[in-house]
């Protein structure tokens, strides 16, 4: 539905349009992650700590993964800090939003 | 803001359901003149930033927010309350964001004193929860309707609520004062009763206990306390609101027993209590919660509090005649209540 159709009687508003919105490309996906700095970011959920440092030590014996950073937010129901996604997406090749629960 | 015209084979309210702008109900379709109509019950700019609803972040204008209420069935005396709503919804402290995400159910429940709302019609008597109050029921429904279409909490999108509920329709009521024994909440909280107040706290939807026994507060208070302590309510783990609304009859017999409102909320939070041992057994018991709470996780006699500060009970008198006390548990501790003035 575009605001071209065919004209009738009764036009009306489209109520979601407030011309905010944003169009972001998505990241390339690395085909692996050897060699790869990788970011977890904790939601500090009970245990995604133990869950996170366990996956980290995995991706790099197993995966051959350079480095993992691990970063926590300030709490799971809130989003993490602008800082904090601007120092991963700058430390980091492939971040992963993880939990425990 | 993009417009769009019916066709003779279009019908505008399985548009609106199609496109979901919508929360399951046919809308009244926003028209500029419908509009135009509800922007006059405010003299405020409608291009003025009332907030950025999130996650999406989508901005919130005065004549957005006019739109939704209209297509939520306000009239347009109702406007006033809706801007002032969403104003105190988008308070940080309220933490709107983590509940348009969160597994739970819980909705910013309004609660409005003061003469407006008695003025426009916003019911606190019988079934005052809903169905069938326009003004309880638009309001709220304006609310979600823009968090919603505008903030993109909607469920298999951006929220993961496994049930939401009932009051994801609509969370707007105010107390039965004509009924009441006590002062106003608001007025409890220091406004003058002439002031026009909005409280707001992130509620599940309400829990009935019915006490057609008791004769005096102690009995009354233990169990309207025990129904605040269900395990599995995440207020027994977090420092969260509740919201505990008794029927004039339920008020009456403490007033007259000569307890304050003050009296009583402090008294649920002493009664509303269970040991460690009991909520042991089931529920989201860990050791991290209560150690987070600084209690020894084996200390089983250990009483954990449903509310951990009682400024953070939020009792009001509400309801129909009858012996009925409604309570609504709380959150997370992510989310603090809030509460204004807003201009009519």
């Amino acid at each position: 539905m575009t605001d071209t159709m065919a004209t009738g009687a009764l036009p009306f508003i489209d109520p979601t349009a407030g011309g905010s919105r944003l169009r972001l490309a998505l990241a390339p996906r690395p085909m692996d992650l050897a060699g790869k700095v990788v970011g977890l970011l904790d939601n500090t959920k009970e245990q995604a700590d133990v869950i996170l440092e366990t996956v980290a030590d995995i991706l790099k014996s197993d995966y051959g993964v350079a480095d993992v950073i691990i970063r926590r937010k300030e709490h799971y129901s809130k989003p993490a800090s602008a800082e904090l996604i601007s120092e991963l997406a700058d430390k980091v090749q492939v971040a992963a939003a993880a939990l425990g629960g | 803001m993009r417009r769009f015209a019916l066709t003779a084979t279009i019908d505008e309210f399985e548009f609106f359901l199609q496109k979901e702008w919508s929360d399951g109900l046919p809308v009244v379709t926003p028209t500029e003149p419908r509009v135009q109509v509800m922007l006059k019950a405010t003299p405020r700019d409608p291009e003025e930033v009332i907030g950025v609803i999130p996650p999406a972040g989508e901005v919130a204008t005065v004549r957005s927010v006019a739109i939704h209420a209209l297509m939520a069935g306000c009239r347009p005396e109702y406007l006033p309350v809706v801007l002032g709503g969403l104003e105190l919804i988008l308070r940080e402290e309220l933490n709107m964001g983590g509940v348009q995400c969160t597994m739970h159910g819980v909705a910013p429940l309004m609660i409005v004193n003061g003469p407006y709302a008695e003025k426009i019609g916003i019911h606190g008597g019988n079934g005052c929860f809903g169905p069938g109050f326009r003004a309880n029921a638009g309001i709220g429904r304006a609310i979600r309707l823009m968090l919603l279409n505008l903030g993109g909490g909607i469920a298999g999108l951006a929220s993961a609520t496994v049930f939401a509920s009932p009051i994801r329709y609509t969370a707007c009521l105010t107390e039965h004062m004509a009924q009441s024994p006590w002062e106003s909440l608001a007025v409890s909280r220091g406004y003058a009763a002439a002031q026009n107040v909005i409280t707001c706290a992130m509620v599940e939807s309400p829990r009935l206990h019915f006490d057609d026994v008791s004769t005096e507060p102690q009995r009354l208070l233990r169990g309207i306390g025990d129904a605040m302590t269900a395990p599995g309510s995440w207020n027994m783990w977090f420092n969260s609101d509740v919201m505990v609304a008794m029927s004039p009859q339920h008020a009456k017999l403490c007033a007259q027993a000569g307890m304050s409102r003050m009296d009583v909320q402090h008294r649920l939070c002493e009664l509303a209590v269970r040991t460690q041992k009991n909520l042991k057994r089931g529920g989201n018991w860990r050791a991290e919660r209560a150690l987070a709470m600084g209690i020894d996780p084996d200390d089983d006699a250990a009483l954990i509090k449903a509310v951990k500060d009682p400024d953070r009970l939020h009792l009001i008198v509400a309801g129909g005649l009858g012996p009925v006390t409604a309570v609504c548990h709380g959150w997370n501790e992510s989310s603090h209540y809030v509460h204004g003035e807003y201009a009519v």
